[in-house]
Formats: C-alpha cells, sequence, structure tokens
C-alpha cells in the first residue's frame, strides 16, 4: 500500500512537472531554498553554506541559496521530507550524503531510495577515520586490531549513527579482521561521537577527517587510520587502513553533494547540472573549504550517477548479512 | 590577565558598532516568540562570511548574549517563552504582569540576566581549564541521570495536583518519543506526515503556551471599552536594584546552577532555568509565593539562564567540541576564517579569541542597560485590548513555528498542541511540566540507551550506571529531591485537612 | 460543586486515559521491540495516572481545574473556528501573507468592542491590520528572508 502511495505520488509530481517544462531559460527567477538533512553547524551544513555563498554571482546562479536545516535521525527526517513532501519546481534543491542515504533505503523504514532523487554535482569527500583519544594506549591500527580479536565485542566504538558513513567503515573494518567491535550509535552526531571519544566514554570513535583533523590540531586525538585508497592530503602521515593490513576500501567515505527531488523538470536539471560545479570551483569557495579543514573533492552530475549506482552495489552485498 | 589586553579592541568603532547592532537585534530576534538563540545565530552566518574573524564573532557573541536575555521579554509580557530557556521566566513572569508589574517583571530580569552572565563570562576568561576537565566528567550514564533528576522536578512544578503534574509530565515525555527514534532510527507513533521529523520543541513551546493564551482571550468575548484594562505600574531602576539585592539567595542559587549546568555538553540551557527555579523554590522560606508572581522566581530563572552563556562555549573554545546547537553554529564562524578552536585559538589567534569573549562581557552589560531603558515602554504591551492582542499574537505564533525550519507541518503540530493544552488546561493541568518532559524524555532516553550499549560490552550495567563518585553524587541528589517534594506534599495535605476540619 | 464541571471531567480525563491506553496498546505491540522500550516505560506510568485520575474525576473527587461554562464556549468558538480555518487551510491554500490579514481582520472585527455601526471603528481596524502586516512583513519576508508558501494575489 505504502508503494502504492508512493508510485502514485511519484507519478503526479512527474505530471505536474512536465506539464511546465518548456520554458526554464529564465530560471531561477527568485531564490532557491536548500535543504541540509543536518543541523546548524554541522560538517555537512557547514560546507553546504560555503559552496553555495556565490550562487548569487552573475557567472553562477543569479539568484542565492537558502540553507534550510531539517536534522533528526541521521538525515531521515530531511529526505523523507524532500522525497515526499517537497515541491519538485527547481526551487528545492537538497543535500545528499553518501553513503548514508543509500544505506538507510537498503535497510528500509524510509520513503526515498536512489531513485527519488537526481543528483546535480558532488563538492566534497570527507572519509571516515578511526581515533582514539590523546592519552590512549593505542597507538597505530594494529594495536586496535589485535585488542579486538582478543577481546571481541569489547572494543568500544563511538560514531553518528547507525547506517552513516561510520557505521559502514565499522562493519567494514569488523568485515575485514574477522573480529567483534561495540560500536555506540551517539546522538547529535559526530560532534558528540567525537566528545566521547575525548572523554574517555568510549574506547575508539569513528569520525569523520575533517572533525578529526580539528580535534587533532588541538591536540584531543590520536587518527590512526584511514578509510579511502588514498591517504589524504590533511593527513599525509595517517595511514590507509589497507597499509595497516585491513581491506577496507572507500565505500564508507561521506560524498557531499546536491540533488533535487525526482520529478524536477530536465531543463531545470541541466541548467543546474552545467552550473553547479563551476559554482563549486570559485576560489573563494576552494579557499574557505581548504581554510576550514574541508576536503574538496568535485564531480559532474554523470559521474555522480554512477558513484551512486556503484555504491549501491557495494552496500547491498555489505549489509545483506544484517 | 591576557584579556585585559585585548579589551581596547572591542571599542574600535566598527567593533563597537557591530557589539550595539548584535545586542540591539539580538534583544528585537530574542523578543519574537519562535526565534530562538540557535536561529537567530544561524541567520546572522551568512554576514560573517563578508567580515573579519574577530568582528564576526562579535556579532554572533552579541546575538547569543542578548536573544537568550531577549526571550524573557515575550516569556513575561506574552507568556510565550522565546527558547527553552525562558520556560521557568513564564511562571511567575507573566503573572507579575498581569498584576501590572509587568516593568518590574523585566528591569529584574534584565538585571538577573546581567549579573549571571558577566559571572558566567567571567568563569570562561579564568578557569577555562578546570572547567573544561568537569566538561568532560560528564558520560552518558551522569546525563541519565541528570535528566532524571529533571523528572521528579516535573510534579512539583507548576501545578495544583502532583498527580496531574506528573501525568502533563507523561504526556510531554511520549510526545517526545513520536517521529524517528535518533539511534536505531524506527519510526514511532507517526499518524500523520506532519510528525515526520518529530514533534520541534520551539513550535511546540508556542504551541503549548501561545495558544491557549489566545483561546482564553477569546473565552472572555467582546467586552465594552475599558472593562478590563491593566495598570502598568512605573517602577523606578534603582528600587529594581534594590530589590535584586534583596534576593540575592535567588540570584546566586541561579547563577550557580546556570554556571554548573550550562558547562554539560549536550543538556546545558534549556534546563538549567527550571532546575534553578526548582531549586530557589526550595530553599526560599516564601515558597508557597512561587507562582504567583514572586520576583525570587524571575531573579533565579533568568540569572541561570544568562550565567550558562559564557561556560556553554569552554567544550567549544578548548577542546573544539560544540556543546549545544548554538556553539555548533559559533563553531562555524571561526571555521569560516580557519581559525580551529583549542590551542590554535589561543596560541595563534588571540585577539580574535579575547576580543570575542570580552566583546560577550561588554555585551552583557550594553544588553542590561538597553534592555532597562526600554522595560517601561515595553510593559505597555499588557495594555494592548485583548481583541487586538489575540490576533497579533495569533500571527505570531504562525509565522514563528513556520520559520523554525520553513515547515507547514510544525504550524499543525504547534496548532493542535495549542488547542489540547488549552483544554487541559481547564481541566488542571499545566504546561510547563509537559514542556518539560518533552525536553528530558530525548535526553535520559538517549543516553540510557547509549549508556547501556557502552555498559554491555564493558563492565554491565550496575556498575556503569550505579558505580562512581559522580553517578552515586547524582543518585543521592535524586532521591533527595523526590523525598523533599513528598513531604512537602505530606505537610501541604495535613494543614489543608485540618483547615477544612476548622472550617 | 455543580455536577457540570464533574461531567466535564469525566469527559476530559477520559479522553486523557483513552490516549494513555492507545499509547500503551501500540507500544507493547509495535516492532522492533528495541525502539519501543522507552515509550514503554513512559506508557505503563502514563496509562496508570491517566486511569488513576479518570477514577477520581468518575467519583467526583477532582479539586483542580474549573472547566468550561457555556458562556465561554460561546464567546470562544468564532474565534477558534477561524483560528482553525486560518491555520490549517487558508495559510497554505492563500499564501500567509494573505491569510493572515485576512484572519487578523476577522478576529479584530469579531471581539473588538467597538460598535460595528461606525465607519470609524472599521477604519481603525483595518489600519491596525495594515500595521500589523507591515511589520510582519518586514520582520518575516526581509529582515529573516523566510520562504513561506506563494500568494495566491500576487
Amino acid at each position: 500500500m505504502k508503494k502504492l502511495l508512493a508510485g502514485a505520488a511519484i507519478a503526479l509530481t512527474a505530471m505536474t512537472g512536465s506539464s511546465f517544462a518548456d520554458g526554464h531559460a529564465n530560471y531561477p527567477e527568485r531564490p532557491i531554498m536548500m535543504m541540509v538533512s543536518y543541523g546548524a553547524g554541522g560538517a555537512t551544513d557547514f560546507q553546504a553554506r560555503i559552496v553555495t555563498m556565490t550562487a548569487g554571482n552573475e557567472d553562477a546562479l543569479g539568484m542565492p541559496i537558502a540553507i534550510l536545516n531539517k536534522p533528526g535521525a541521521g538525515g531521515r527526517v530531511g529526505w523523507n521530507w524532500l522525497a515526499g513532501q517537497a515541491e519538485a519546481d527547481g526551487y528545492t534543491l537538497g543535500a545528499y550524503n553518501i553513503p548514508h542515504f543509500i544505506a538507510q533505503s537498503i535497510k528500509g523504514g524510509v520513503d526515498y531510495s536512489r531513485d527519488s532523487f537526481e543528483p546535480i554535482a558532488n563538492w566534497g569527500a570527507d572519509p571516515a577515520v578511526l581515533v582514539v583519544g590523546a592519552d590512549s594506549e593505542f597507538n597505530s591500527m594494529e594495536d586496535v586490531v589485535a585488542f579486538a580479536k582478543e577481546n571481541p565485542g569489547k572494543l568500544t566504538t563511538s560514531g553518528a549513527g547507525l547506517f552513516v558513513g561510520h557505521h559502514i567503515a565499522a562493519l567494514q573494518m569488523e568485515k575485514a579482521c574477522e573480529c567483534k567491535m561495540a560500536y555506540i550509535p551517539t546522538k547529535g552526531g559526530g560532534a558528540a561521537a567525537m566528545k566521547a571519544v575525548i572523554a574517555g566514554d568510549v574506547m575508539a570513535g569513528i569520525n569523520n577527517l575533517s572533525d578529526a583533523f580539528r580535534a587533532r590540531e588541538a591536540g584531543n586525538v590520536k587518527i590512526l587510520g584511514v578509510a579511502d585508497l588514498e591517504r589524504n592530503d590533511f593527513l599525509p602521515d595517517v595511514p590507509t587502513m589497507m597499509e595497516a593490513g585491513l581491506d577496507v576500501d572507500n565505500s564508507s567515505v561521506n560524498f557531499r553533494g546536491v540533488m533535487v527531488p525526482k520529478g524536477t523538470p530536465k531543463g531545470i536539471i541541466d541548467k543546474l547540472a552545467a552550473t553547479v560545479p563551476t559554482m563549486f570551483e570559485n576560489s573563494r569557495v576552494t579557499g574557505k573549504m581548504k581554510a576550514g579543514g574541508s576536503p574538496m573533492h568535485i564531480m559532474t552530475r554523470d559521474e555522480v550517477l554512477a558513484m551512486w549506482e556503484q555504491r549501491e552495489q557495494t552496500l547491498k552485498e555489505l549489509l545483506a548479512g544484517l | 590577565m591576557e584579556f585585559l589586553y585585548y579589551f581596547g579592541d572591542v571599542f574600535t568603532p566598527i567593533n563597537f558598532g557591530l557589539l550595539l547592532l548584535g545586542t540591539i537585534g539580538g534583544l528585537i530576534l530574542g523578543a519574537t516568540p519562535g526565534l530562538s538563540p540557535t536561529m537567530a545565530v544561524a541567520l546572522l552566518i551568512p554576514f560573517t562570511f563578508q567580515l573579519q574573524a574577530a568582528q564576526g564573532l562579535i556579532l554572533l557573541g552579541a546575538a547569543y548574549t542578548s536573544t537568550v536575555a531577549g526571550g524573557a521579554v515575550s516569556a513575561i509580557l506574552l507568556k510565550i517563552p522565546g527558547a527553552p530557556a525562558n520556560i521557568a521566566t513564564t511562571l511567575d513572569g507573566h503573572t507579575m504582569a498581569q498584576k501590572g508589574e509587568g516593568a518590574k517583571a523585566l528591569q529584574l530580569s534584565f538585571l538577573a540576566s546581567a549579573i549571571g552572565g558577566v559571572f558566567g563570562v567571567l568563569l570562561l576568561i579564568f578557569l577555562t581549564p578546570v572547567l573544561a576537565q568537569w566538561a568532560l566528567a560528564f558520560g552518558p550514564s551522569h546525563l541519565f541521570w541528570l535528566a532524571i533528576l529533571g523528572v521528579t522536578v516535573i510534579g512539583s512544578l507548576d501545578s495544583k495536583s502532583v498527580v496531574k503534574g506528573l501525568l502533563s509530565g507523561c504526556i510531554g515525555l511520549w510526545l517526545a518519543t513520536i517521529g524517528f527514534d535518533d539511534i536505531m532510527g524506527a519510526q514511532r507513533f507517526i499518524f500523520h506526515p506532519a510528525l515526520g521529523g518529530g514533534i520541534n520543541i520551539i513550535a511546540a513551546l508556542i504551541g503549548l503556551f501561545a495558544i491557549p493564551q489566545v483561546i482564553t482571550m477569546f473565552a472572555k468575548g467582546r467586552k465594552g471599552d475599558g472593562a478590563e484594562v491593566l495598570t502598568v505600574q512605573k517602577h523606578p531602576i534603582s528600587s529594581a536594584f534594590r530589590e535584586l539585592f534583596r534576593n540575592k539567595r535567588a540570584l546566586s542559587i541561579g547563577t550557580a546552577i546556570g554556571s554548573i549546568i550550562g558547562l554539560i555538553p549536550g543538556v546545558g540551557g534549556q534546563i538549567a532555568g527550571l532546575v534553578a527555579y526548582d531549586q530557589s523554590k526550595k530553599f526560599s522560606p516564601e515558597r508557597e509565593k512561587f507562582g504567583t508572581g514572586h520576583p525570587e522566581g524571575v531573579i533565579a530563572a533568568e540569572s541561570a539562564n544568562n550565567a550558562m552563556v559564557g561556560p556553554s562555549l569552554v567544550p567549544l573554545l578548548t577542546l573544539s567540541i560544540p556543546g549545544s546547537p548554538t556553539a555548533a553554529v559559533l563553531l562555524g564562524g571561526l571555521l569560516i576564517h580557519g581559525i580551529f578552536p583549542g590551542t590554535d585559538l589561543f596560541d595563534n589567534h588571540p585577539d580574535v579569541a579575547w576580543t570575542f569573549i570580552n566583546s560577550m562581557l561588554i555585551g552583557q552589560v550594553l544588553m542590561c542597560i538597553f534592555g532597562l531603558y526600554v522595560a517601561g515602554l515595553a510593559a505597555k504591551v499588557a495594555q494592548v485590548p485583548q481583541s487586538v492582542m489575540a490576533a497579533v499574537v495569533l500571527g505570531l505564533a504562525v509565522f514563528g513555528s513556520y520559520s523554525v525550519q520553513s515547515s507547514m507541518g510544525d504550524v499543525y503540530v504547534m496548532a493542535s498542541l495549542g488547542v489540547m493544552m488549552y483544554f487541559l488546561e481547564r481541566f488542571g493541568f499545566s504546561a510547563a511540566p509537559l514542556v518539560l518532559g518533552l525536553i528530558l524524555g530525548p535526553i535520559a532516553e538517549a543516553n540510557f540507551i547509549q549508556g547501556s550499549m557502552i555498559a554491555n560490552a564493558t563492565d554491565g550495567l550496575g556498575p556503569y550506571f550505579l558505580g562512581g563518585t559522580l553517578n552515586i553524587f547524582l543518585i543521592s541528589v535524586v532521591i533527595a529531591s523526590i523525598l523533599y517534594s513528598a513531604y512537602m506534599e505530606l505537610r501541604k495535605r495535613r494543614y489543608t485537612s485540618k483547615e477544612e476540619i476548622l472550617g | 460543586m455543580t455536577t457540570l464541571p464533574r461531567f466535564q471531567h469525566m469527559i476530559g480525563s477520559g479522553i486523557v486515559a483513552a490516549v494513555g491506553v492507545w499509547v500503551t496498546y501500540i507500544s507493547y505491540t509495535a516492532t522492533p521491540s528495541e525502539a519501543f522500550l522507552f515509550p514503554r516505560l513512559i506508557a505503563t506510568v502514563f496509562v496508570v495516572l491517566a486511569l488513576w485520575t479518570f477514577a477520581k474525576a468518575c467519583l467526583g473527587w477532582t479539586k483542580v481545574g474549573n472547566g468550561i461554562t457555556p458562556t465561554q464556549v460561546k464567546n470562544l468558538a468564532p474565534g477558534l473556528i477561524v483560528a482553525l480555518v486560518y491555520i490549517f487551510w487558508a495559510a497554505k491554500a492563500l499564501g500567509f501573507y494573505t491569510a493572515t490579514a485576512i484572519a487578523f481582520f476577522i478576529l479584530l472585527s469579531l471581539y473588538d468592542p467597538a460598535p460595528h455601526g461606525q465607519l470609524k471603528s472599521w477604519l481603525k481596524r483595518l489600519a491596525i491590520t495594515a500595521v500589523f502586516m507591515a511589520v510582519m512583513y518586514g520582520l518575516f519576508a526581509k529582515l529573516l528572508t523566510v520562504y513561506t508558501p506563494r500568494e495566491i494575489f500576487f
């Protein structure tokens, strides 16, 4: 019944969408809204505000983009809203986080899937890293793995929630080392998970590279491994998990970008897909992103489409056993 | 004493101008129902992109301090708390305004805010390293017990009947579970799409407090001219000072509790005012007067919620952990200029750090001066005819709840809760315990689940939740609080039954 | 004590008790059960307190709460109906500013004690509405740039 309703809703939005499909030459005619499914001040929100700050320039969209926060339940609240209640008129954009929303849709209990949205462009890629407190006895990935193997289910590891990038990284680690960790999802996102590590509430944590980098600069944590294919420019001294002998690829890397709900007129999607990546390349944007410790990774619509599809494949395999 | 060295920077024309702008703008925004400090600060973020780091932070810091204080204005005059921090202020503040003492209530609230606020910022200046350790000491088990301590307050808060107070609290706790469960991601009690995101606390606050007010005004019907025009007594500022210092106990309890609770990441400002209100009530010899327009109530609540501002920034500035949504937005304001809180901030950008902190100190004083100046004028709101007032409050409630996250669903939730609350109030239930339940529910639940997950992986539930000095201390405070309430209730009953026999 | 409040209290606390029973039922039957651990705890206390209150109301032991008098109902009904139509239908259908202006003016006319026969009082009410709308527009649309649903007239 739910599926039927959802199908009908998609058909309806598609119909209303196509009825005024032509004549988008003047788009955008009024300010645009972009929904961020995390709270104001979080990493996604912060980066979304920076990458959209030049939207009003004449060489970009010519109209400002306002950020609208709809936080809750690891992003589910916001994406449910974008898929079900937002108007697909091109004036409502959304920020996506991969693998979060795809993993959540595979796990079920939400009203969206990969097909509910149309990507526009990708702006950032923030790998998950393993952090421990500054005074922790662990000094390398090997120490952590050895402990987890000797004490199955005893290594308390904090992360931002269930079925977000951090959780995917934890699952991959468990699979790779054939050991059992105790993954502790926190309410309040990456900041709360980081606090748990610094305060010693948990033994280790998986967190965003950007936040971990800042915490290390403040002298509060040690970063032991990066869950990515290559070492990161911000942390050239930290090995990847692969180097440490764990078969963990880049599936958990948190890709952030812009999307629109399905049913948005094709003309508008094309126009956005052409303009938005160049907007991200603006030197003011890249400068601010670098200063804030946020790694950028610009991808066009076609690249993102391929990336989404490939991510869905790997996540389905990874989550099949759960 | 490093901070003294940078005091001059606050008084450059641009910086001071921004400080004034942030303070006055913050007061106005704070006084608008539905605009919480977090929102006000988030709205200002785009402006800080254009400013230098120190200037941007001055604007944000000033807006933060003065929106917290500004929330008291609508709490006192309209009985609509601007933010969760101001709930306790409505209890005595609005009753004072109804008695024609609106000007006095506003003056006391601004003075108490400033004293609490200055104390809080001084703590931030002098004791930051010590406080940072204290902020970290609170793990999931301690936060759980702290939330339970809040729950014990529910029964005795603003309700003539303990059972109905507790029942109101239960309704609030249940309402808080609606929506997605934050940790598991399961859907709970979502029987209308508007509830998908759960019940937004700001929208709920507006609905629960403002709508019953509006309906009560409707219920009075068309009144003849001048039938019920309130007089607003003039109240000289000097006597407000005297009144404040007569109530040193409430002032110091409020300031102390606000500073301590404000420090704890994740709980902070929302409950500081209520806990301080409850504690001053318990320690006061005139506890029967609380809730009937007693100045002590306003002083305790307002000194607590501004005292929390300074300490609430400690985890952010030293450990780079934003302890509250507002702190998270301030973090963005620092990062945008490439400044990392922590050692980087204090070692490499001391000018930014200290100018920011100093400006909050000056901001507290400016906020107080400006607030006192307009208090007499603002109190005249009580003289606006009921018909106009009802329509204005309704309009503000709709716009305020919508603008929280541009969501029609929040407006529907606001209205439904509000209408429900009006009828519940007619039957002896009250809004304050309900809201307290709504705030405490998620804190208690998330920390219990998280704590039990950690406990199961380590030393087991019993030792984790009951062991350790801090746990034992908090548990004994909880037990003391329950015993005290029970004792007071029994004593009251004995007196009333005697009176009944005599009568 | 008249019988009217007692009967009202029975209805009022009866509805609360019914909600309590419903919440308890859902909490104990819904899945996944781990996610409903906390709601169960709350619901159990909720339903016990609600049934207790209901029993007290039935026995006429309720001490607090004054209930609603027929005069109050007569007074509040028109305003409440206008408010509900405004919030649940007009705000979205007509746009925020249009709907607010209309609802504001109707409410003012309903509850303003000034006589309805005079032109002057109507002009005064119109003026108040205009000032209020100007303030709202300045604050929310200009200063805070809140994106409200589109208006039908402009």
